[in-house]
């Protein structure tokens, strides 16, 4: 079938839905949260063929879903939601992705940005000379096998233990930081040996650190619990686990091959799944744990290097500056959530590869500051483009179990990209538009050019219109460190 | 097609290959991976180490997720290239190789993070096995 004759209906504003029957193998529907012209652009890229991939899987909860920010991943599409139950469903290395727990952490301050502008040269080289990026081994934290299974057993809370960090931080983290790890035997030695040398390391591709103002609030009352205030200077970190993630979700999804891939029925051998309750299952979901407790004191040890830059660049204490942790969210992760699903509380496991988890305002698992608002959802741009932060709705946590976007998602390959830039052009035009660029990598900043990108306002209007997440303030990029 | 080349997927990248029989689309597979590399398929084995490896599988497209993924470990985590590979026996459950490994004298020019089973399938057309992978970076 050509995926052109897919017969979508608009059901809401930007939301579309594929009826089950549109394909005899799917046992759910599917549904994408789109505008007309990036629906056009997920067909044309074969992406709503993997969304409808995940809807054949038998035991799927609700729709297959497609977050705004959809393009093509393998198994999964990038910003693809699926949740089984959490009893006797599915899970599915491929519905998180290699990066397990690549996730955004926002700081915001109480720096005015033309206070920071004279600064800002000596902030990027000196965050370039600080942070090791791109594909070296240089890690600031180089960990024996103890300590390291300490940090992947604790994850943040062993950063706060052991290397200083704030304990304040962990309300404003995800699952607090830590998700249960306490089988180190699970894990292979050459994950370990991937993930004991990255430590504190932001990694390549699409990795960064911005530096950003607070360029237009939405939404006071939310921007206010958030700490953000117009004019301000922030900062992003875009990273995740490193080789060591990634070499969790190979071996897993090897594991897995060998002992369910005979029997299983998929479309993509990258779908490759097991039960929740079964041995690989389990031990996945543990060693996915350890992966995104790696990830999570990862952006920590970024945190504290930032701010150590920061106070030595401006000589002011962290107090002084006002940076604080506004939130760190992960988008390539699966956890176990409770949903309302046909008026009943139901466990689930929700798989979110490209999505953010976004619940609504009074959840119980987010900070007790935000309960009002609703949890942060971060929404980075592409480089030298605006980034959002938005908040979860109660719309969102019965359409998207409570997921959003999760940036602005790719438009071109990076092979096309880099055809389509000259090096020269790519730090000069941002250097014109306002933003510093810092990176060792030539390549590296011609396949990350703002064109290579869907324009995340687009995005952010999708996730607006279609209810899922509101509008709290928008961001300007001051400098761009990338891996 | 060539006999191996590269390509780009919208997030990702990838190699294609061919080959009359195993030990060819092996063969291929690590030209086609030193191309993405480091954008050539460096013959060069001076000041090579060499060393027997062996890896299983339950099909083709399994034996060459390991291999890659070796070829990769290798590169990243000891910085050597696989600069040639002596097949001492290539079938679609096996590979027993001697790989000769040189220092990576310049940095490979993309991060692979992971080789993927995305749409990994070994194709045969004509007496010919086709294949392409992806790779996650």
């Amino acid at each position: 079938m050509s995926p052109r004759e897919w017969n979508f209906e608009e059901i809401a504003p930007c939301r579309w839905r594929l009826s089950r029957s549109a394909d005899g193998a799917m046992t759910a529907d599917a549904e994408v949260f789109a505008s007309r012209d990036i629906l056009n652009q997920a067909l044309a890229d074969a992406s709503i063929e993997q969304v409808v991939n995940v809807a054949c899987l038998p035991g799927l909860v609700g729709s297959s879903l497609a977050m705004p920010d959809i393009h093509y991943g393998y198994g999964f599409c990038i910003g693809g939601v699926a949740a089984f139950p959490a009893e006797d469903g599915l899970v599915l290395p491929g519905g998180v992705g290699y990066d397990i727990n690549c996730g955004v952490r926002l700081l915001a301050s109480s720096i005015p940005a033309g206070e920071f502008a004279p600064a800002a040269e000596g902030a990027g080289l000196a965050l370039l000379q600080r942070i090791p990026t791109g594909m070296t081994q240089r890690s600031n934290y180089r960990l024996g096998k103890k300590e390291f299974q300490r940090v992947i057993g604790g994850g943040v809370r062993e950063i706060v233990r052991s290397f200083g960090a704030e304990a304040g931080d962990l309300e404003f983290i995800e699952s607090g930081g830590c998700l249960p790890f306490d089988s180190p035997g699970i894990v292979s030695p050459r994950a370990y040996e991937r993930g004991s040398s990255q430590l504190g390391s932001l990694g390549s591709g699409n990795h960064f650190i911005e530096v950003q103002v607070v360029e237009e609030i939405y939404d006071p009352d939310a921007a206010r619990l958030f700490g953000l205030e117009k004019d301000r200077v922030a900062v992003m970190i875009h990273t995740g686990s490193r080789g060591f993630g990634h070499q969790i979700a190979s071996d897993y999804i090897e594991t897995f091959r060998k002992r369910n891939l005979g029997r299983l029925k998929v479309r993509d051998p990258q779908l490759v799944h097991a039960a929740i309750g079964s041995a690989e299952g389990k031990n996945y979901l543990q060693a996915l744990n350890a992966a995104s407790n790696f990830a999570w004191a990862n952006r920590q040890l970024l945190q504290e290097d930032v701010i150590a830059v920061f106070e030595r660049i401006l000589r002011q204490g962290r107090d002084k500056l006002g940076l604080r942790l506004v939130y760190d969210q992960a988008h390539n992760i699966a956890k176990f959530e409770r949903h309302e699903v046909g008026g009943e509380a139901v466990d689930l496991l929700v798989h979110r590869k490209g999505a953010t988890r976004a619940f609504p305002p009074g959840h119980p698992d987010i900070s007790e500051r935000y309960r009002a608002v609703g949890q942060p959802v971060l929404i980075p741009g592409s480089m030298g483009s605006r980034s959002y932060v938005l908040r979860g709705t109660g719309h969102g946590a019965e359409a998207t179990f409570a997921s959003s976007a999760h940036g602005a998602g790719r438009r071109l390959s990076r092979h096309q990209a880099i055809k389509f830039s000259a090096q020269a052009d790519v730090r000069d035009r941002l250097r014109r538009a306002g933003v510093l660029v810092f990176s060792l990598s030539a390549q590296g900043l011609r396949e990350e050019i703002p064109e290579a990108y869907k324009d995340v306002d687009d995005v952010v209007a999708v996730t607006v219109a279609s209810g899922i997440s509101e509008k709290v303030a928008r961001l300007r990029p001051l400098l761009v460190v990338k891996g | 097609m060539r006999n191996y080349e590269t390509f780009s997927t919208t997030a990702d990248t990838g190699i294609r290959f061919m080959g009359r029989d195993f030990r060819e689309l092996y063969g291929n597979a690590l030209r086609g991976l030193n191309l993405l590399l480091f954008g050539a398929n460096l013959r060069s084995t001076s000041g090579c180490d060499s060393a027997p490896f062996a890896f299983r599988g339950d099909g083709p497209e399994n034996v060459l997720v390991n291999f890659l993924s070796e070829a990769l470990a290798q590169v990243y985590g000891r910085q050597r290239r696989v600069a040639a590979a002596v097949f001492r026996r290539a079938s679609r459950s096996a590979i027993d190789v001697r790989l000769l490994l040189a220092p990576c004298r310049r940095p490979p020019k993309v991060d692979i993070k992971s080789v993927t089973y995305h749409n990994l399938r070994v194709e045969k057309k004509n007496g010919v096995m086709r294949v392409a992978i992806v790779f996650d970076i």
